[in-house]
């Protein structure tokens, strides 16, 4: 899997962005950009170029979810890997994130191994 | 009930008197219009009345939704808040805990790294001077070999507590969501006890009371699950959630 992966990594906290980027990083993800909601991150998306989005659900603006839909319905993104990495864990957000089309989906409080699990199983699936 | 006839006395006397003087006289145009003149008179006494009870009725209302709105805010919310609370000040206790925890075990880890090298340096610096005995050495190789096994895996802990430091600090979006859910509350409560304020004040014809907002659901999401809070089914773990989506052909 190319080291030079495009990510983008949306969540309103900016602490939770370090976070995530700082993980993407000590895993050879050295391409993050980060935005703080849908709305910001769905122009940055369709600029084109990213190749994994990893976002949170409950966002002021647009959430997760929203954005999910949105990445779906656009010809262009329509296949780009989303995990969701959120602390909605109710059982029937996990279904309809599952129906609107979200590839992986990881709870806070989460770890950096299932983090990279979850990054790895995904992109298997896309090699594959 | 002296006073009543008298009130009705004082409003209708004068039109009764004259309808029977227009009807004595025979004067068809002054008996219909004097007529007209009084059912006008009774009607607006009517919808004023009507009027008024429509406004009692909607203050009531008001009220009414007011009062359910902080009987719930009181009975379920702000216990629950309480909870919430509670919460996010045991995940900051947790993570400063967890935070300290893994420093303190890196210390000694760095403290053991750098006295080695220290102690391997001397002896370094008299072999480059050409100044060690072979006895020495020997001892130095040996300090040598330790050193770098010990100070690999020292460093690797490090860099693990690092990764786990890093991780610690997720307690801010959790908790920084929650508070957020309680702050909303707390406006909420604000605006509801203005409204009980205005209303106990001005009564009828009081403004409208704000409803709250609706929430759009699921869509935005419900935040991060409390213990002894949130209710429906939730997944408690990773394996939970993995375990689902396996069931949904994931």
């Amino acid at each position: 899997m190319s080291k030079d992966m495009k990510f983008l990594v949306v969540d309103d906290f900016s602490t939770m962005r370090r976070i995530i980027k700082n993980l993407l990083n000590d895993l050879g993800y050295q391409n993050v950009q980060e935005a703080d909601d849908g709305q910001t991150a769905l122009p940055i998306l369709q600029a084109g170029g990213i190749e994994f989005l990893v976002t949170d659900w409950n966002m002021p603006g647009m959430p997760g979810l929203d954005l999910l839909k949105a990445v779906r319905s656009d010809p262009k993104l329509a296949k780009l890997p989303v995990l969701m990495l959120t602390a909605e864990a109710k059982r029937e957000q996990i279904i309809e994130a599952a129906q609107a089309g979200v590839n992986g989906y990881v709870i806070k409080p989460f770890t950096a191994v299932t983090l990279k699990e979850k990054i790895d199983k995904i992109l298997e699936q896309r090699a594959a | 009930m002296t006073s009543g006839i008298e009130a009705l006395r004082k409003d209708y006397g004068s039109s009764i008197a004259t309808l029977a003087g227009a009807l004595a006289a025979g004067d068809e145009h002054l008996f219909l219009s004097e007529l007209d003149l009084l059912v006008h008179k009774r009607e607006r006494t009517l919808f004023s009345e009507l009027r008024k009870l429509t406004g009692d009725l909607q203050s009531a209302l008001d009220r009414f939704s007011v009062d359910s709105r902080l009987v719930d805010l009181a009975e379920k919310e702000v216990p629950d808040a309480r909870a919430r609370l509670d919460h996010v000040l045991k995940m900051t206790d947790e993570a400063a805990h967890r935070t300290m925890d893994l420093v303190e075990q890196c210390g000694p880890l760095a403290e053991r790294t750098s006295r080695s090298a220290g102690d391997i340096n001397e002896m370094w610096a008299r072999f480059r001077a050409r100044k060690i005995e072979i006895e020495e050495f020997r001892v130095m190789i040996q300090k040598m070999d330790a050193f770098l096994v010990a100070s690999r895996a020292d460093m690797d802990k490090v860099r693990g507590n690092l990764t786990e430091v890093l991780m610690a600090q997720g307690y801010q979006d959790l908790s920084g969501q929650i508070i957020r859910g309680v702050m909303k509350l707390v406006a909420e409560l604000e605006t509801a006890l203005v409204d009980l304020v205005r209303l106990s004040r001005t009564g009828p014809g009081a403004l409208p009371v704000e409803k709250p907002a609706p929430s759009d659901g699921m869509s935005r999401g419900f935040g991060p699950a409390v213990p002894g809070v949130d209710n429906g089914p939730s997944a408690s773990s990773q394996d939970d959630v993995d375990s689902l989506l396996a069931g949904l052909g994931m």
